[in-house]
């Protein structure tokens, strides 16, 4: 049992041949969630100030005090002011450090804001991705260079990202481990989160809170560019055969699944398109699952039975 | 109709087709034939003993307070199980389900179970875990035990306590049939909104889901009612509030937690009612709703409903652990201040289930804090233990390894609640597998005190032990299964894996995906193990012989009666001294026994609550399929026996001072034979007031 409460997170990397490269969390890419790995620490060092003790003693007593092993008894006492004042004490103690601390790492990772990237540099302007989450895909449009893309999210090395988030159906979640803090995409409502990675490298990312029959599927790549290739990519992408206007956006938004995320690229792309689908949602816009589902892939085909049972 | 359905419609039938059957599923089948074998083997003893006038009268119309807290926790053990069942299937499906060639099965593209039947699984697991085995299991021990801790004949409201028993029997029974009738939601335990809405969830699943919590949860806030009005108004003389027994505390803030927290679920999810049913608008995302208010309204019940659990729990542990110390409780004052602590800032801190919802940093950094807080009155109570140990005389029975466990268990999930409950810690995991690891810890809390409690206190109500070796057996072989099954899923979220994937891409997890299917093997073998300890303890239970303190060391009031308890409880009334009265009359060589005898008055049993309950499942499942003509009929039906019963006067009947003492000098015969016996003679004066 012990082990559990000490060591539950160091005997994994034991299990699975001595790394710790499987922990992705463990190696933070961007600086947001390094500052998030960092008090992760930070709490569990604190924590882990009270809770060892706390469990080495129970071993201790559970030891000692057991009745084969005729140690010192004594049935009578069941108060001490001084104890008590100590229980209350450290707890209170710890939770007002980690308290504070909790206030300021907010501040660091705030998704509208985070203080731990420079957003406000006039030489280094973010890039900025529109995100519209449908049944089951991910919509990434880029207002600054007219073009977007799905299930693709290709962004620019030393850059950093402000996303805006929307969806057309359920509520998603956007998380990329390692990367970019999860933040919830709700129809009807906007969210933002901000990323930044500062070398070449790619990431996946995919919907965290559960979205329907194709939420397993709802996966998309990240691709950190250098500068010059991600220039080269929107130049290629901005003259795409397929364009993305608000009409043909409101067909990708029928539910779909796309397994294996195999990416589209749209040229032309409306740059308003998170605001119109904000909009059609609060106005009353649904693009409901049918009962009888029929999802289409090209590796699987599933049939949904009767009712969605089988 | 108000809102538009998809399928076909029928008066007489509603939405339900024979089509709705899913007879055609493997799966289906086999929970089909294993749910059939095990009706048939309850069934068919009880046909062949001719038991059913005997099963009517003794327990199926019963008022027992005791008969009742069985029959919840019976309730809760199957439930568990199903539960437990689906948990055994999700870590199946994801580890036959990892990665692009995971090989597919029936008619599955990975693993065997396609998408729509594992979300209905998951979403089954947690609502059955949660409502309808923690819950009436925890509400069942305080039924059997706060009125025998505080010294009262049976709660306030014994009827309304049948009642409350089966509309919670009703909602299990309503899951259990979505699983061969439709099918069951797939938005979650927690009916992730706008998903649970018409457009997005157009079947009847959801409907199972919602009507099964509603009827369940009106069970639970009249229990609330009853266990408080019973605490305030029924101790017996000399039971002030400063040696009211700790578990008496803890149900006592827990009741008060349910009668506030469980109404604002019934809104909520009346209000999402209205939305399916009438076609309102209150949680979607267009036409003026909004979607987070179920999602707030949801956790303000959710959270609370927590704590509803935990603390019921902690006090089975305030129990146990001094029992086997054979020492008081360590700092009785600050364990009550610390229940009452928690249980306020539980209404404090519900925003942190969505930390991630775009909330500005002050707001997350306020419910942060405040969850925090709810770390300190829990450390207190670990202190208290701790301290009860020191300088005792510890022995490890069954019910004491229970509550070691849990111990540690709850410093495993206070270390990663004290995690999650940093937002900017919480942004990295909030829907990863290692949330569903902090939260399994803390529901194991549950589960061993659970364990724990009906191991100490079966004695009381059946009148022998269970068997220890197999008892042992069962515990070493739970925790291993714990310890590996957790132990990897913390592992696993900080791979990376999110919550509820029904295929997984990335093969990284595959090891530890094993080692969990390793651990619910021993999940499964200690089921087995759970039936052998009952089975053996049965068989044995003239070698474990009643005597009213088979632990030889227990302390409070509910000792003081005989084992197994009869149905009156206490002969006289006792007048309690102390905390901790049977051990202060031991050592002060008070007798524990009655030394006169008076007459008493009993409530008398009554069908009326099985009616109620038979009705709320015809409204039920009516209203779940839209059967209209059934769910109207069952709902004027329950209105007329509820008026019906409010003109009865005969519900109770007096035992004279005569045959209370025949009946203590008889031997006991336990709970179950104790008032056959008494049916079966004629008592003066029964029947009469």
């Amino acid at each position: 049992m012990k082990l559990r409460g000490l060591f539950s997170i160091a005997i994994l990397p034991l299990l699975s041949g001595c790394s710790t490269d499987r922990f992705r969390l463990f190696h933070p890419d961007s600086p947001v969630s390094a500052v998030e790995w960092r008090f992760t620490l930070i709490d569990v060092g604190t924590m882990l100030l009270i809770i060892l003790p706390v469990t080495l003693l129970a071993i201790v007593f559970f030891w000692r005090y057991r009745k084969s092993r005729n140690a010192e008894y004594d049935p009578s006492w069941s108060h001490s002011m001084g104890l008590e004042l100590m229980m209350w004490g450290i707890p209170i103690v710890i939770v007002a450090f980690l308290g504070y601390e909790s206030y300021r790492s907010t501040l660091l990772v705030n998704p509208f804001n985070p203080t731990a990237l420079n957003m406000n540099d006039p030489a280094n302007p973010p890039l900025e991705v529109d995100v519209i989450t449908t049944d089951w895909q991910w919509i990434f449009v880029y207002p600054q260079y007219g073009i977007a893309t799905i299930d693709d999210l290709p962004v620019v090395a030393g850059r950093p990202v402000k996303l805006y988030l929307t969806s057309t159906s359920v509520t998603n979640d956007f998380f990329i481990p390692q990367v970019a803090p999860m933040i919830d995409v709700m129809p009807g409502m906007r969210t933002a989160d901000a990323f930044q990675v500062n070398k070449p490298a790619s990431f996946e990312g995919f919907s965290a809170d559960f979205s329907g029959a194709g939420f397993s599927w709802m996966e998309f790549s990240t691709r950190v560019l250098a500068a010059p290739d991600f220039a080269k990519w929107v130049a290629a992408t901005q003259s795409a055969p397929d364009q993305l206007s608000y009409a043909a956006f409101t067909k990708l938004a029928e539910p779909t699944v796309n397994v294996g995320a195999k990416p589209s690229y749209f040229s032309h792309a409306d740059p308003n398109l998170l605001l119109e689908a904000y909009n059609a949602a609060r106005a009353g816009t649904v693009y409901a699952v049918p009962e009888q589902l029929k999802i289409e892939t090209s590796s699987v085909d599933y049939t949904q039975g009767k009712n969605g049972t089988n | 109709m108000f809102v538009h359905l998809q399928g076909p419609y029928s008066f007489l039938f509603g939405r339900l087709t024979l089509a709705a059957i899913p007879y055609n599923n493997a799966i289906i089948q086999f929970a089909f034939v294993f749910a059939a074998i095990a009706a048939l083997l309850v069934v068919a003893p009880v046909l062949y003993y001719r038991k059913i006038p005997y099963l009517f009268r003794e327990w199926l119309t019963t008022v027992d307070h005791k008969k009742i807290g069985v029959m919840y926790i019976i309730v809760g053990l199957v439930m568990m199980f199903r539960g437990f069942f689906d948990g055994l299937m999700i870590r199946t499906q994801q580890v036959m389900a990892d990665g692009p060639h995971s090989a597919g099965h029936l008619e599955a593209a990975h693993g065997y179970l396609p998408p729509s039947h594992f979300d209905q699984i998951y979403s089954s697991h947690g609502t059955i875990m949660i409502i309808f085995a923690a819950t009436p299991i925890l509400t069942g021990l305080g039924n059997i035990i706060v009125p025998l801790q505080i010294g009262a004949r049976d709660m306030a409201f014994p009827t309304m306590n049948a009642i409350s028993l089966w509309l919670t029997t009703v909602g299990a029974a309503l899951i259990m049939a979505s699983l061969f009738i439709g099918d069951f939601s797939t938005a979650g335990w927690v009916g992730l909104i706008p998903l649970t809405e018409l457009d997005f969830s157009p079947s009847a699943g959801v409907d199972y889901w919602m009507w099964a919590i509603q009827i369940s949860s009106v069970g639970t806030t009249l229990n609330a009612i009853n266990v408080i009005a019973t605490i305030i108004t029924m101790r017996a003389p000399g039971m002030r509030w400063d040696r009211l027994p700790i578990f008496t505390w803890t149900t006592l803030s827990t009741s008060i937690i349910g009668l506030t927290s469980f109404p604002i679920l019934g809104v909520a999810l009346a209000l999402l009612g209205a939305d399916r049913y009438l076609g309102t608008h209150f949680y979607t995302a267009g036409l003026g709703g909004n979607l987070m208010l179920y999602t707030n309204l949801f956790w303000i019940w959710g959270h609370p409903e927590v704590y509803f659990l935990v603390l019921p729990a902690f006090g089975i542990l305030s129990e146990v652990v001094p029992v086997f110390a054979e020492k008081p409780l360590f700092g009785y004052i600050t364990m009550v201040a610390a229940t009452f602590a928690i249980a306020g800032v539980s209404w404090l801190v519900w925003l942190h289930h969505f930390f991630t919802m775009g909330a500005g940093p002050k707001v997350n950094s306020f419910f942060s804090v405040a969850t925090m807080a709810v770390g300190i009155p829990t450390g207190v109570k670990v202190f208290n233990w701790l301290f009860t140990l020191y300088r005792g005389r510890i022995t490890f029975d069954t019910p004491m390894l229970w509550a070691a466990g849990a111990l540690f268990l709850l410093l495993a999930g206070g270390l990663t609640g004290m995690m999650l409950a940093i937002p900017a810690i919480n942004y990295m995991v909030h829907n990863s597998v290692f949330v569903v690891a902090h939260f399994h810890c803390m529901v194991l809390v549950i589960v061993y005190a659970i364990f724990a409690a009906v191991i100490f206190w079966f004695p009381k109500v059946f009148g022998f032990k269970l068997d220890e070796r197999s008892g042992k057996w069962f515990f070493w072989c739970f925790t291993l299964g714990t310890l590996l099954v957790f132990t990897a899923m913390f592992g696993l979220g900080f791979m990376g894996e999110t919550r509820r994937l029904d295929y997984l891409y990335d093969t990284d997890w595959f090891p530890a995906l094993e080692i969990e299917e390793i651990g619910i093997g021993f999940y499964s073998l200690s089921c087995l193990l759970f039936g052998w300890m009952l089975f053996v303890s049965i068989r044995d239970r003239a070698k474990l012989k009643p005597v009213n303190d088979p632990w030889g060391k227990a302390r409070t009031l509910e000792w003081l009666t005989r084992s197994p308890v009869p149905f009156y409880n206490f002969a006289v009334t006792p007048h309690v001294n102390t905390r901790d009265e049977l051990t202060f009359r031991y050592l002060n060589h008070l007798s524990t026994e009655p030394d006169h005898f008076e007459a008493i008055h009993m409530p008398r049993n009554t069908p009326i609550p099985i009616i109620i309950g038979a009705l709320a499942f015809g409204f039920g499942f009516g209203i779940t399929w839209r059967i209209w003509w059934m769910t109207g009929l069952s709902l004027l039906g329950i209105i007329a026996v509820v008026i019906y019963r409010s003109f009865a006067r005969d519900t109770g009947y007096h035992l004279s001072a005569e045959v209370m003492s025949q009946l203590e000098h008889e031997p006991p015969l336990g709970v179950i034979a104790e008032s056959q016996f008494l049916s079966k003679r004629p008592l003066g004066g029964a029947g009469a007031h």
